[in-house]
């Protein structure tokens, strides 16, 4: 995130209760982050979710790493994500086995942190994939206008509310002829099946600041188009694009689960909370955790990046802060 | 009003062409022979002759014309898999199945989902609305197929209050094989529901016209029942379309789960055996539906307020 860590000049007593987006632009642009930064930090629920989604980020990251050091660990073969011992299948909840493991003995702890670096990258890239879509096809959408934004947001409308699992699981089997499902061919899948919104968000944003004066004043001056689309409208979309990264997440990360677990997603044996899942369908009745671990750490990271998304709402956008 | 129902009527055949269109050019990218069973490659002769029987020797366009003509006269052709049926006995036998699903699943969230909603409104920031707040932030992080084991596990397992699975397959006849199923499906919409009537309450009640009919010295449960609730409900019926898309994805994994024999399962299956012409009804169908719907929700919108009317 772009915030500044300036906040200790920021007298947290006294709130900005509103901030004028239309005055000289350096200046307010930093006092905006560090605006956005005070009211976030003063948000509990926020920065706590912000705290586990990094403490979950940072699991997935350190822990597969952490069995290739010599002597980190106990029984430091068992930390091997895809280690097969069929004689510590579905050993239980154990110190050397804090997460039990599977059918085929393989240990949970490190397969969910691998599992988890899968399903995280999946969702960040097909976000950072939904917002370059959409930046572009919002800000062409609503720097152009007339005809050609009308019929693209009709293109929009049109495609609005199709489920999405459907398009997605054929665009995946385009792209993997073979049948095994890659990791960008999940990405692709996802983001052709979830890019209108942010589209539609980028394009309404482009238009409302348009109309602001400091645009007109420099179309006066005579900027050029890219240089009024560059310097003066993109900036601004900055603030809803940082929110759209967390409120698109979770739906990536769902759809990778939901697409892994009914077998049409990442492939067994390679492992993301989806695939860790759908190992775990076929024994949950004698031994449910192999599927609960990893859909718990699923809602979880989704939960943190709702309240994130709505802490950095409330942050950087006041206008629309829900009441109560 | 006439008018606007019609423009709006008319403007939903382009895009059901458009989405048969876009189904169509993506199925068209998949590769694989559909007239291939088994290791064997088909002797060429009989491939030409089965590419002709079916249309495929034809320019894509030329496809693409007699998929629409077929669709608009609802046949969508044989399967490709199961010799003796056609994707419409197929439709025929699971979307009534998955029909039930998704319409006892709205239930659910209509029937617990508002009054959540509404009792949290009513007590702003009270335990309750807190209660109500975190329970649907939860229904809207968990994933549908965890809801779902979690309750196998717990109701129907550790309890055995209800069986694990399996469908009442007539289409009127319910018992407690659809509790557990509908639930799991309904949690979702259930906690946008909840989410959506507090806002648009709290929201309404700020408007002049409450202040109006609270300085009438109205009853309260007058103002809040005639004017606030009304109009608050207005929210609930314009996100029931792009919600159905969300069941509808819902009901795949749903029914993967419940080994319920609806459209959903046949459509996973499909894909798997490369039944391509299955998969092809299934995902045209579902997605018209939700065009139909969204064009209802449209016409309902414009009826319930008057002002969007002219916007669109």
């Amino acid at each position: 995130m772009a915030v500044d860590r300036r906040e200790a000049s920021i007298p947290v007593a006294a709130p900005p209760t509103a901030t004028e987006p239309a005055a000289g632009a350096a200046v307010r642009q930093s006092s905006l982050w560090q605006d956005a930064w005070a009211r976030y930090i003063r948000n509990k629920g926020a920065v706590v979710s912000a705290i586990i989604f990094l403490i979950i980020v940072l699991y997935c990251l350190v822990i597969p790493g952490f069995w290739k050091i010599p002597g980190a660990w106990t029984s430091i073969k068992d930390y091997d994500p895809n280690h097969v011992d069929f004689s510590q299948s579905y050993a239980g909840f154990s110190l050397d086995h804090p997460f039990s493991t599977d059918k085929f003995g393989r240990d949970l702890f490190a397969r969910t942190a691998v599992g988890g670096q899968i399903s995280i990258a999946i969702g960040f890239a097909a976000t950072f994939m939904i917002l370059i879509i959409g930046v572009v096809y919002g800000s062409v959408a609503g720097f152009i206008g007339g005809k050609l934004d009308n019929g693209m947001m009709r293109f929009l409308d049109a495609l609005y509310g199709l489920p999405y699992l459907p398009f997605a699981i054929i665009t995946t089997q385009i792209l993997s002829p073979s049948g095994s499902v890659s990791f960008w061919s999940m990405v692709v899948a996802l983001t052709i099946a979830s890019w209108f919104t942010a589209a539609r968000v980028v394009r309404g944003q482009i238009i409302t600041l348009k109309e602001n004066d400091y645009v007109r004043a420099a179309k006066a001056v005579g900027a050029r188009w890219y240089r009024i689309l560059a310097r003066h409208l993109l900036p601004n979309t900055l603030g809803v694009l940082v929110i759209a990264i967390f409120l698109d997440l979770p739906g990536v990360v769902l759809g990778e689960a939901f697409l892994s677990f009914i077998g049409l997603g990442i492939n067994p044996p390679t492992a993301s909370w989806g695939s860790i899942a759908q190992d775990g369908r076929e024994a949950y009745r004698l031994h449910p955790e192999v599927l609960f671990i990893p859909s718990l750490a699923i809602a979880t990271l989704v939960l943190c990046a709702n309240f994130i998304a709505d802490g950095l709402r409330d942050a950087l956008d006041p206008r629309t802060r829900e009441t109560g | 009003m006439t008018t606007f129902i019609i423009r709006r009527v008319v403007w939903t055949i382009p895009v059901v062409l458009l989405v048969i269109l876009m189904t169509f050019v993506m199925m068209k990218q998949i590769g694989g022979n559909p007239f291939r069973h088994t290791e064997r490659n088909v002797p060429p002769a009989i491939q030409a002759n089965l590419e002709r029987k079916f249309n495929l020797d034809k320019p894509w366009y030329v496809q693409y014309v007699y998929y629409v003509k077929d669709v608009f006269t609802f046949d969508l052709g044989p399967s490709m898999s199961q010799r003796t049926r056609t994707v419409n006995d197929i439709i025929k036998d699971g979307f009534p199945k998955s029909l039930k699903l998704g319409i006892l699943a709205f239930l659910w969230a209509a029937v617990l989902g508002i009054p959540f909603g509404v009792l949290a409104a009513l007590k702003p920031n009270s335990i309750f609305d807190y209660f109500a707040m975190f329970f649907s932030s939860i229904g809207f992080a968990l994933p549908s197929f965890f809801v779902a084991t979690l309750l196998i596990y717990y109701v129907a397992l550790k309890a055995g209050v209800v069986p694990t699975n399996g469908w009442p397959l007539s289409f009127w006849s319910l018992d407690d094989r659809v509790i557990l199923p509908s639930f799991a499906l309904g949690l979702f919409p259930m906690a946008y529901f909840a989410r959506l009537v507090r806002g648009s309450m709290l929201e309404t009640m700020q408007m002049d016209y409450v202040r109006t009919a609270k300085a009438k010295g109205l009853p309260y449960k007058r103002v809040v029942g005639l004017h606030v609730l009304r109009n608050s409900l207005i929210p609930v019926v314009t996100a029931t379309a792009p919600l159905l898309g969300v069941i509808i994805t819902g009901t795949f994994i749903i029914e993967f789960i419940f080994s319920i024999p609806g459209i959903g399962r046949y459509f996973i299956n499909s894909v798997s055996n490369r039944d391509f012409s299955v998969v092809m009804g299934i995902t045209v169908l579902t997605s018209v539906i939700v065009i139909i719907a969204n064009l209802f929700v449209d016409i309902m919108y414009g009826i319930l307020d008057p002002r969007t009317r002219e916007a669109r």
